[in-house]
């Protein structure tokens, strides 16, 4: 069993080892999601925060269309040089053109609104901004985008009007080498729609945010942006953060029951003063217990593991369980039952120790020892077997008159219903006494008590469990004792050899108890011998009778055992 | 309110001031003149904006069709840059508010000299709210003014008041208080202007830009017939202001490069 105990203590410490390398996978795991989102974060942010730039450039390239546009040129020189208003016609004209280049416009590059401003900033004409409609005194001329843009800058800006708007600004000139006319200035509103364009093309989820509040959100597929509305609660703390404020992003700050990680940036332009800004956020590589990895693998992992590999490190573990539970167990088992198959069958009269192994052989020793034991003490006292329950009626004259021999004062057999009392010997082999036969061997019968008299007869002791058993049934011979060599039995020879062995086996027995053989002939021990064959043959249909022979009470007796087929 | 009375009013301080004080606009006097360099003036507002360390911009370029002197961020005068006639005496405030729109990232005007207890009106002609306030003024905290409101503060006494907005951080606005402020005008983009005094007497004529005099104070004597001056009042130096555009010049050049690199 050491093996067997070996393997389990092994597949003990492999499953505790799993569990443990499982556990410590989790925490690195997810120290490792978290870094990685950290890191993710901060790209995002990057990546934004380029785009935005990126975009404004390419922006105001598309501005360009406007301010080569000679009706926008030349009105806006008229509205400058026209010092009290803006007049009528330039507002008209700036006004058709600016709606017609931005038609032409892509779709990607297109503004949400567009503006023409003339020298003193005054706003000459719009396009998309509704909220300005009818306001004669609108302007823009304050804003520096817009002054630089009338200097002869080309430049961006983050405006936070009604609403956040990225804008971009460019000079119109009417000739080169002149003051700009004007300036005409894009804007694109950052709303939904523009977060949904910058998602899908960075891949970040982003929250745009002014005045302590989120006005956009966008956020790529399988991420869900209500997430986002979350900053709201952070904002206050995140803008408090020193990183914030100095250098315009924040650290990484983990809010929300799902630890959802996020970057808080500056908007540039006026909106940095203005505290806008937007949020990048990711949910971390996380897993909720050693278990939770069952949930984060997708198809691609669960393919990359090597199925076979594992399946044969089962099936190999299993393997070498079974081979040390067969080898440790299974069979050692096998063997003794074999064995004690063998005793029960009479075919072993004692179990050999060496063919068993580690328990099975002390527990062999110790079966054999008890047995011994058993033996030295003449046997289990039982109760006097009814021969008669086994043979039926037996004859006013038993067949036990073998037993009788010359000279010898043979015991008269005791009755049955007196199971303690000696069982005496038939007094002459012509009218043999067969002794009580034993209950069945369910009833577990004690032997008789036969003490026998100096000189006397061997009894022919018909108590043994083999004669109480029906020979219908599968013989059950009690394991012939004997004392030291004497206790193993006779083996089933055929014939008059066999009686021959078993007559000089008694015999001998006799003599080592002490007994008187004088006269004791082996033709009066055959003549016993066959007369209580045949009767045994008849009563239980045996094919032969097995004699064996074994001390009782200091005494050598005889065993008869009906063997069947 | 119509854009052109809008105009006239902010424009028209001056003529408010005459009326207020002057028995009657066709006894009053001009002063007529011109300012010079003021090229040379710097908004600090536009001048604090391209600052690279402010983040205003992710990039600003310049377009190199316009010519060096165009690109120096020279104020707006016919907001920013006020004419004062300053009369030897003390002044009484306007009867009447003076209109001060709020619109465009700014005020008009930006720069404005009155008597101490003028009532100074704010309107708002942007669509969306402002959020004005003085700053280190107690009688002006900060308020909201939604869309075609007003709000109304008057000068609490002499000194240079400054005005600003929470919600538009390139709204920055001078209100000088001066007892002797007799007239206030603002010259054109051409730097004309003319001051119409309430009575023949001796002046002062200053400018103001960004809260803070500009330019030679230049002394005129009206006696019932206007007055022109015959030399401008140099405000800056163009020379400097050619040189600070030279210098913006290669700061940009190195931001290019920057951006480049």
């Amino acid at each position: 069993m050491v093996l067997s105990r070996v393997w389990y203590a092994v597949l003990g410490l492999l499953l505790a080892v799993g569990a443990f390398v499982l556990f410590m996978a989790e925490g690195m795991y997810n120290r490792v999601g978290a870094r990685s989102m950290g890191e993710a974060l901060n790209s995002d942010s990057q990546v934004v925060s380029w785009y935005l730039g990126n975009d404004a450039r390419q922006r105001s390239a598309m501005l360009i269309e406007f301010a080569l546009h000679p009706d926008i040129a030349k009105y806006l020189a008229k509205s400058s040089d026209s010092e009290s208003k803006v007049p009528e016609d330039a507002k008209d004209k700036v006004g058709a053109a600016l709606r017609a280049v931005n038609d032409k416009i892509p779709t990607d590059f297109s503004f949400d609104a567009v503006f023409a401003v003339d020298q003193y900033g005054r706003v000459v004409a719009h396009t998309g901004y509704e909220q300005a409609s009818g306001l004669e005194d609108f302007e823009l001329g304050g804003y520096p985008v817009v002054a630089d843009a009338l200097h002869g800058f080309i430049r961006d800006d983050t405006l936070v009007l009604d609403r956040i708007y990225r804008v971009v600004t460019r000079p119109v000139e009417v000739e080169a080498g002149s003051a700009p006319a004007g300036a005409i200035m894009g804007a694109r509103i950052i709303d939904d729609k523009f977060a949904r364009e910058l998602s899908s093309r960075t891949g970040a989820a982003v929250a745009f945010y002014t005045k302590g509040e989120r006005v956009a959100a966008g956020s790529p597929e399988g991420f869900d942006k209500s997430q986002l509305d979350q900053i709201i609660t952070d904002l206050p703390n995140a803008t408090g953060d020193a990183d914030y404020t100095e250098k315009g992003r924040s650290s990484i700050r983990t809010i929300g029951g799902a630890g959802l990680g996020v970057q808080y940036s500056r908007l540039p332009g006026e909106a940095w003063e203005l505290g806008a800004g937007f949020a990048v956020g990711r949910l971390p590589a996380h897993v909720d217990g050693p278990l939770g990895f069952f949930k984060q693998a997708d198809d691609k992992d669960k393919k990359r593991v090597p199925v076979i590999l594992v399946a044969l490190i089962a099936i190999g573990a299993m393997g070498v369980g079974f081979v040390f539970s067969i080898f440790e167990h299974s069979r050692p088992l096998w063997i003794f039952r074999r064995e004690a198959g063998r005793l029960a069958k009479g075919q072993a009269d004692q179990l050999a120790p060496s063919k068993f192994r580690g328990i099975y052989r002390k527990i062999a020793i110790d079966l054999n020892d008890g047995i011994d034991q058993v033996a030295a003490k003449g046997g289990v006292p039982r109760r006097a077997a009814d021969l008669k329950q086994v043979l039926g009626d037996i004859p006013a004259e038993p067949q036990m008159s073998a037993f009788s021999f010359p000279g010898d004062s043979v015991p008269q057999p005791s009755s049955a219903s007196e199971p303690e009392a000696p069982a005496p010997l038939p007094s002459a082999p012509s009218s043999p006494r067969l002794p009580k036969v034993p209950p069945r061997l369910g009833a577990q019968a004690q032997p008789a008590q036969q003490p026998a008299a100096p000189g006397a007869q061997p009894p022919f002791d018909s108590t043994l469990p083999s004669m109480e058993a029906s020979p219908a049934a599968a013989p059950r011979p009690p394991p012939p004792r004997r004392s030291g060599a004497d206790a193993s039995p006779t083996p089933p020879p055929a014939g008059a050899n066999e009686w021959r062995q078993v007559y000089e086996d008694f015999v001998a027995l006799k003599k080592q108890c002490g007994e008187n053989v004088d006269g004791f002939t082996y033709e009066k021990f055959e003549q016993t011998l066959k007369k209580n064959r045949d009767a045994l043959v008849a009563r239980h249909g045996a094919s032969r009778v097995k004699f064996s022979v074994y001390v009782k009470d200091g005494k050598a007796a005889l065993k008869a055992s009906p063997i069947k087929g | 309110m119509t854009r052109t009375k809008a105009h006239r009013v902010a424009l028209g301080a001056a003529v408010a001031f005459l009326v207020s004080g002057a028995p009657g606009l066709a006894q009053a006097a001009k002063i007529k003149g011109k300012v010079a360099g003021w090229r040379g003036l710097l908004n600090p507002v536009w001048d604090e904006a391209r600052d690279p360390k402010k983040h205003g911009y992710t990039f600003r370029e310049v377009v190199p069709t316009v010519r060096a002197e165009y690109r120096a961020l020279f104020p707006n005068i016919p907001k920013e840059l006020c004419i004062v006639a300053l009369a030897a005496g003390k002044q009484a405030p306007q009867r009447t508010a003076i209109l001060i729109r709020v619109g465009g990232g700014r005020t008009t005007p930006v720069t404005i000299v009155v008597p101490p207890q003028t009532q100074l009106q704010f309107l708002n002609t942007d669509p969306f709210k402002h959020r004005l306030y003085g700053v280190g003024v107690q009688t002006f905290q900060v308020g909201e003014t939604v869309k075609g409101a007003h709000r109304d503060w008057a000068v609490p006494g002499p000194g240079s008041f400054e005005i600003r907005d929470e919600a538009a951080p390139s709204l920055r606005t001078w209100v000088i208080g001066e007892p002797n402020v007799a007239a206030i005008a603002y010259p054109s983009l051409k730097g004309e202007f003319q001051l119409t005094l309430p009575a023949d007497g001796s002046y002062t004529v200053q400018a103001y830009f960004a809260g803070k005099k500009v330019g030679p104070a230049v002394p005129v004597e009206v006696k019932g017939r206007d007055v022109d001056l015959k030399v401008p009042i140099k405000v800056a130096e163009e020379k400097k202001a050619k040189k600070k555009d030279d210098k913006e010049k290669d700061e940009d050049k190195s931001d290019d490069d920057k951006d480049k690199k």
